[in-house]
C-alpha cells in the first residue's frame, strides 16, 4: 500500500444540481444524474482521486451506523485500489449535502455533525493507524474530526508517522491543524480555508498575509505549505522560497467541489516518486486541481487530464 | 476467475490480544459475524467467529451434538460467556486459519468455503498479510452469474 489516508469524520456526500435555487420553495431534480450520493470526507476523497491515478491506498478512520455502511460499500465499489479498515461506531456517520446551482454559479452546503467518539474508539483507531503506517510511504490526514477527538490528536498522528520516516500531508483548520503544524511533524501543510480566512490567529485578506501564513508554516518545520489565495490562486512556500500560482482562466465557483482534494492527491502522487522535490509536487498539485475544476461534479481525474492542465497556470516568485 | 476479482478489499481485523468483548463490539457495529485475527505485522494468524465464542461457552461435549437444544443449562452458558468476555481472542480463535491468495481461483476459494462450512475466508499476500476477504454471499453472487468458471 503506497498511501494511508485518515478520515476521522467521513460523510455521505449528496450532491444535488438545482437551477435557480431559492429558499422556501419546492425544487425538483430534473435528472437522476443530478442527484448523486457518494463517499466523502477529505481523506476518503484523496483515496478516490488517487485510485483514478492508479495509486493504491488504505483508507482508515471512523464510520458508523447505516450511513457508515453505505459509505464503506460505495468506496469499495469505486476501485479495487482502495482498501478499507475503518473503526465502526454506534452513532451514524454524517451527511454532507451540496446543492449546486449552475445558473447562479453557487454552491450551498449543509454539513451535519459527526458521531461521538469514545477514548476506546480512539485507541482502536490508533492501533490500526500504527499498523497501517508500516505499509505506506505517504500518510494523508485530512478534514474535520468528530466530537470527542482531542485537539492534539492530529499532532499525535503526525509525530508517530514522522517517527516512522513517512511523508505526512495534512489538510485541516483550527487548533487541531495548528497544533499539528507546531509539532514540526507535518511535511506538507494545507490549511482548509473554505469556511474561514484565518490562520494562527491572523486574518487573511491581502496576498502578503497569505504569503506570511505559508512562510510561518515552513518556519515551524514543514517542507511545503499550500495556502489557497482567492479562487484562482495558491501561495506555495518551501524552504527554498515562496511563489504564487495563478490559473490562466476564470474558474466558476460551482466547479470548485473536490479541487482541494485533487490538489492534495496531485502533490501526494508526485511525492511518492520524488520524495524531496516539493516544487514539482506543488506544480502537479495545481495541475490536478485545475483538471478537477473542469467538472461540475466531484469526479476522478486522469493523469492525461492533469498533464494537459500543466500549461493552464502561471508562476510568480514572491520571495 | 481469480480471487483478486471477487474479493472485498476490507482489511478490518481483530488483533490477537484484543478481548472477546472487543470482537463482539466490532462485529455488532460492522454487522458481521466473524473477523480475521492478525498480529502486529498484519499477518493473519487465526479467524474468530460467533460460533467459536459459542463453542467456548458451552461444555466441551457440545461439539459432539448437532443442535443447541441439547444445551443442558442456558444459565450456565450465559455465565460462561461473562467469564470469557475479557479473554484475548487468541484463546478462542480457530488456528491455523484457512486463507487464500489473490491469484487463487474463485473455484478453489468456493471449495474451501463449502467444505469447511465457512462464511468468509481471509485473502493474504505473499507475506501472509491480510489484504481482504472473500465472503460466501459474494461467491454465490459470482457463481449465480456464471462467472466463477471464467
Amino acid at each position: 500500500m503506497d498511501v494511508l489516508t485518515v478520515t476521522l469524520n467521513p460523510a455521505l456526500d449528496r450532491e444535488l444540481i438545482v437551477e435557480n435555487l431559492e429558499i422556501d420553495r419546492l425544487h425538483r431534480v430534473k435528472n437522476p444524474k443530478y442527484s448523486v450520493m457518494q463517499p466523502g470526507g477529505k481523506g476518503i476523497n484523496v483515496s478516490i482521486i488517487l485510485s483514478g491515478l492508479e495509486i493504491p491506498s488504505l483508507a482508515i478512520g471512523f464510520l458508523g451506523g447505516f450511513i457508515g455502511t453505505v459509505v464503506e460499500e460505495r468506496l469499495r465499489e469505486i476501485s479495487p485500489l482502495i482498501s478499507t479498515a475503518f473503526v465502526h461506531l454506534d452513532e451514524e456517520t454524517r451527511e454532507n449535502i451540496a446543492i449546486i446551482d449552475p445558473a447562479n454559479d453557487t454552491i450551498t452546503e449543509i454539513n451535519s455533525v459527526g458521531p461521538a467518539v469514545s477514548e476506546a474508539d480512539l485507541e482502536m483507531l490508533l492501533r490500526r493507524f500504527r499498523i497501517g503506517l508500516k505499509r505506506a510511504s505517504v500518510v494523508v490526514i485530512s478534514g474535520s474530526v468528530p466530537q470527542g477527538v482531542p485537539e492534539d490528536f492530529y499532532a499525535q498522528l503526525c509525530l508517530e508517522a514522522r517517527a516512522e520516516g513517512k511523508i505526512v500531508v495534512v489538510e485541516a483548520i483550527g487548533e487541531l491543524f495548528e497544533k499539528a503544524v507546531e509539532s514540526g511533524a507535518v511535511t506538507v501543510a494545507k490549511p482548509d480555508l473554505r469556511g474561514v480566512q484565518q490562520f494562527f490567529g491572523k486574518e487573511l485578506s491581502q496576498l502578503q498575509h497569505y504569503q506570511a501564513a505559508a512562510e510561518e508554516v515552513i518556519s515551524k518545520g514543514s517542507k511545503m505549505a499550500i495556502v489557497s489565495y482567492r479562487i484562482e490562486g495558491d501561495v506555495i512556500a518551501t524552504t527554498e522560497g515562496s511563489w504564487l500560482f495563478t490559473t490562466r482562466e476564470h474558474i466558476e465557483h460551482s466547479h470548485l467541489l473536490g479541487t482541494g482534494d485533487s490538489l492534495v492527491a496531485g502533490a501526494v502522487q508526485n511525492l511518492l516518486f520524488s520524495p524531496d522535490d516539493y516544487f514539482t509536487a506543488a506544480k502537479r498539485a495545481m495541475a490536478a486541481a485545475i483538471a478537477e475544476s473542469a467538472f461540475l461534479e466531484k469526479l476522478r481525474i486522469t493523469n492525461e487530464e492533469i498533464e494537459k492542465s500543466e500549461a493552464f497556470f502561471s508562476i510568480e516568485k514572491l520571495r | 476467475m481469480l480471487v483478486g476479482e471477487a474479493m472485498i478489499r476490507d482489511v478490518s481485523a481483530v488483533f490477537e490480544d484484543e478481548t472477546v468483548e472487543t470482537f463482539i463490539h466490532i462485529c455488532l457495529r460492522k454487522r458481521t459475524a466473524g473477523l480475521p485475527v492478525v498480529d502486529e505485522e498484519y499477518r493473519v494468524i487465526g479467524f474468530i467467529g460467533e460460533t467459536d465464542i459459542i463453542k467456548s461457552a458451552v461444555p466441551s461435549y457440545f461439539s459432539l451434538l448437532q443442535s443447541a437444544s441439547f444445551i443442558p443449562d442456558t444459565q450456565q452458558f450465559v455465565q460462561k460467556l461473562e467469564q470469557i468476555r475479557d479473554d484475548m481472542v487468541i484463546d478462542h480463535m480457530k488456528k491455523p486459519p484457512i486463507v487464500v491468495a489473490e491469484d487463487d481461483t474463485v473455484m478453489y476459494a468456493a471449495d474451501l468455503i463449502i467444505k469447511n462450512g465457512l462464511k468468509m475466508v481471509p485473502v493474504v499476500d505473499e507475506k501472509n498479510r491480510l489484504i481482504g476477504v472473500v465472503t460466501r454471499i459474494h461467491l454465490l453472487d459470482v457463481a449465480s452469474h456464471g462467472k466463477i468458471k471464467e
